[in-house]
């Protein structure tokens, strides 16, 4: 039953962390806070999230529109920025919001390689993400403060963002 | 705030009080250490605080290489990199700091550089990226307030990109701090002041951030104690080696506090200020500490009350209702301010520091935002938020 366990978690893991990539690429199209988090990233900044030793990851990178772009299976773009989670249980924690991103960095979860500073950037734009697509009774347990935006404003956000997600899926079967 | 998970680490072996340097050689020498660096500022030299160092070194037979004194006040990696060769050429197998918060985390760096080899010291940057055991490295703080001396992190300018990047790694912290009253014993009164006042933030942000722990708690309500029972009694008179020497503990005890629950809005603030308006550390923390713990009220008003009594011992807390003591604890943070502002004009606000304009306040509130400890304060704290804070205490 552990052993049972163990293996939906790495599954669910893996899933979260395809998925995660591919809603900032999408929110980061939609959501004008975000944007204006990205502006302050470095040209081309290129952030991964994953789990060691050989878990999933994602990388991100900033292009010249001021949007993200989630790299694909062939694509080799070196991570400015790594969080690694140190165990996939702890991966977990957080993918299945028991710990907020900021808990998760309290509890010393994660290794971090590259400039605190803009962590703190992709911080924001996680959270802002995770606020907008999810339902906000999980999203708060995800974030320290949810943001104040009327049920209106995130619908349509959130199917925007939904509708993002689609069209990079569909283009990159396509491709 | 409840946390049910948290770790607790300090390896740093503390010698504190009277003849305390003079063990410094041993422990170097059951290191496997014979020729050390010692690494300075002009400062320290001019004080003459170095002559006890060597001294101590007189009669033994671990060899003090070569002593680099010109460390700056903000050190950048190219000073990083001539240390680095300096130690090198001489080569050393172990370095001692003796000096403040500059002086010891250049030491971290060059620790870095000199242990890893090469010349890209960026490429330890971040959290967690050191692999390795370091040289022995030993630390003489010359001031009663970083904590330096027991924190795994460091932090240093990078010339070339304009910006301050962090080094946090549990091969950072220093093998040895030694404590000793002779070393802060000669601090003017509005450094004293200023250094106690960022020993008092470190505690008291250790104390109610979301990392706090049992133990860190223990350490920070310890040095918060210290701090309130001997701040004013150093002032008022400044050859008292025993107030000093509770003052220099209690920096220490809130540095193991704070580098393992580590700090928040205060030291978030205070940074931005620090880059940007070019104030002293501590003269920040001393400004923001009150401000900071009325925003954080809502989220750790709990927390905050329980910094009542070790602020005022225990017959005056008694006297005051448990639901007013979160607001007392803010009230007595204030008036011992006030008494520093009496007896050393440390600035209470920003307009009395005169280097602070309000044009700066959204780039302040900016650099605010992007500092990595604003993620670990109580209360999530926005751009608004930044902004109110600043403006509730600029007068």
């Amino acid at each position: 039953m552990i052993k049972l366990a163990a293996r939906f978690q790495v599954i669910y893991v893996g899933i979260m962390i395809w998925l995660i990539g591919r809603l900032l690429e999408a929110a980061s199209k939609v959501d004008k806070m975000m944007q204006q988090e990205i502006v302050a990233l470095p040209a081309a900044f290129a952030f991964s999230m994953g789990v060691l030793p050989r878990g999933p990851v994602f990388t991100v990178q900033k292009q010249v529109d001021g949007t993200l772009y989630c790299a694909r299976r062939n694509d080799t773009i070196a991570a400015d920025l790594a969080i690694s989670f140190k165990h996939v249980k702890h991966a977990f924690l957080i993918l299945s919001f028991q710990e907020s991103t900021a808990r998760s960095f309290a509890n010393d979860r994660m290794l971090l390689d590259g400039d605190l500073n803009l962590a703190m950037i992709i911080v924001r734009c996680l959270d802002r993400m995770e606020c907008l697509v999810l339902p906000k009774f999980i999203a708060m347990r995800a974030v320290k403060r949810y943001p104040s935006i009327s049920l209106g404003q995130k619908l349509n956000l959130a199917t925007r963002i939904y509708f993002q997600l689609l069209v990079g899926f569909f283009r990159r079967s396509h491709v | 705030m409840s946390n049910n998970f948290y770790e607790f680490f300090c390896p740093v072996k503390v010698i504190a009080g009277r003849a305390a340097l003079e063990h410094a050689p041993f422990e170097l020498s059951v290191r496997g250490a014979g020729k050390v660096l010692l690494i300075t500022d002009e400062g320290i030299k001019a004080a003459g605080l170095l002559q006890h160092v060597l001294t101590a070194f007189d009669s033994s037979e671990v060899d003090i290489a070569t002593v680099y004194d010109q460390v700056p006040i903000d050190s950048s990696m190219s000073v990083i990199k001539e240390i680095a060769n300096i130690y090198r050429q001489h080569q050393c197998d172990s370095m001692i700091a003796i000096g403040g918060g500059s002086v010891i985390d250049t030491s971290k760096a060059v620790n870095i550089l000199v242990s890893e080899g090469g010349d890209d010291l960026l490429a330890y940057s971040g959290h967690g990226c050191l692999k390795h055991p370091l040289k022995p490295l030993f630390v003489v703080p010359t001031t009663a307030g970083t904590g330096s001396e027991v924190t795994s992190v460091a932090v240093i300018k990078d010339e070339d990109n304009e910006r301050k990047v962090g080094f946090s790694s549990h091969f950072l912290f220093p093998d040895v701090a030694i404590l000793d009253p002779r070393m802060t014993l000669s601090l003017p009164p509005h450094i004293t002041a200023m250094t106690a006042m960022d020993a008092l933030t470190h505690a008291c942000e250790a104390a109610i951030g979301i990392a706090k722990n049992p133990i860190s708690d223990a350490y920070a309500h310890g040095a918060i104690e210290k701090v309130s029972q001997n701040l004013m009694t150093v002032m008022d008179n400044p050859g008292d080696i025993d107030g000093r020497m509770e003052l220099a503990q209690a920096a220490t005890m809130a540095g193991i506090a704070f580098s393992n629950s580590m700090v928040g809005v205060v030291h978030s603030l205070g940074h931005s200020v620090g880059a940007i308006c070019h104030l002293p550390h501590g003269m920040c923390m001393s400004i923001f500490l009150p401000y900071a713990l009325e925003y954080n009220l809502e989220k750790c008003r709990q927390e905050i009350a329980k910094l009542l009594l070790p602020l005022v011992g225990a017959e005056r807390f008694s006297q005051v209702p448990e639901p007013q003591r979160a607001e007392a604890s803010i009230r007595v943070i204030r008036e011992m301010r006030d008494q520093l502002y009496e007896l050393c004009q440390l600035p209470r606000t920003l307009k009395e520091t005169g280097k602070v304009q309000k044009d700066q306040f959204e780039a302040i509130a900016t650099a605010t935002l992007n500092d990595g400890s604003i993620i670990f304060n109580a209360k999530e704290v926005r751009f608004d938020d930044a902004m109110t804070l600043l403006e509730t205490a600029w007068a």
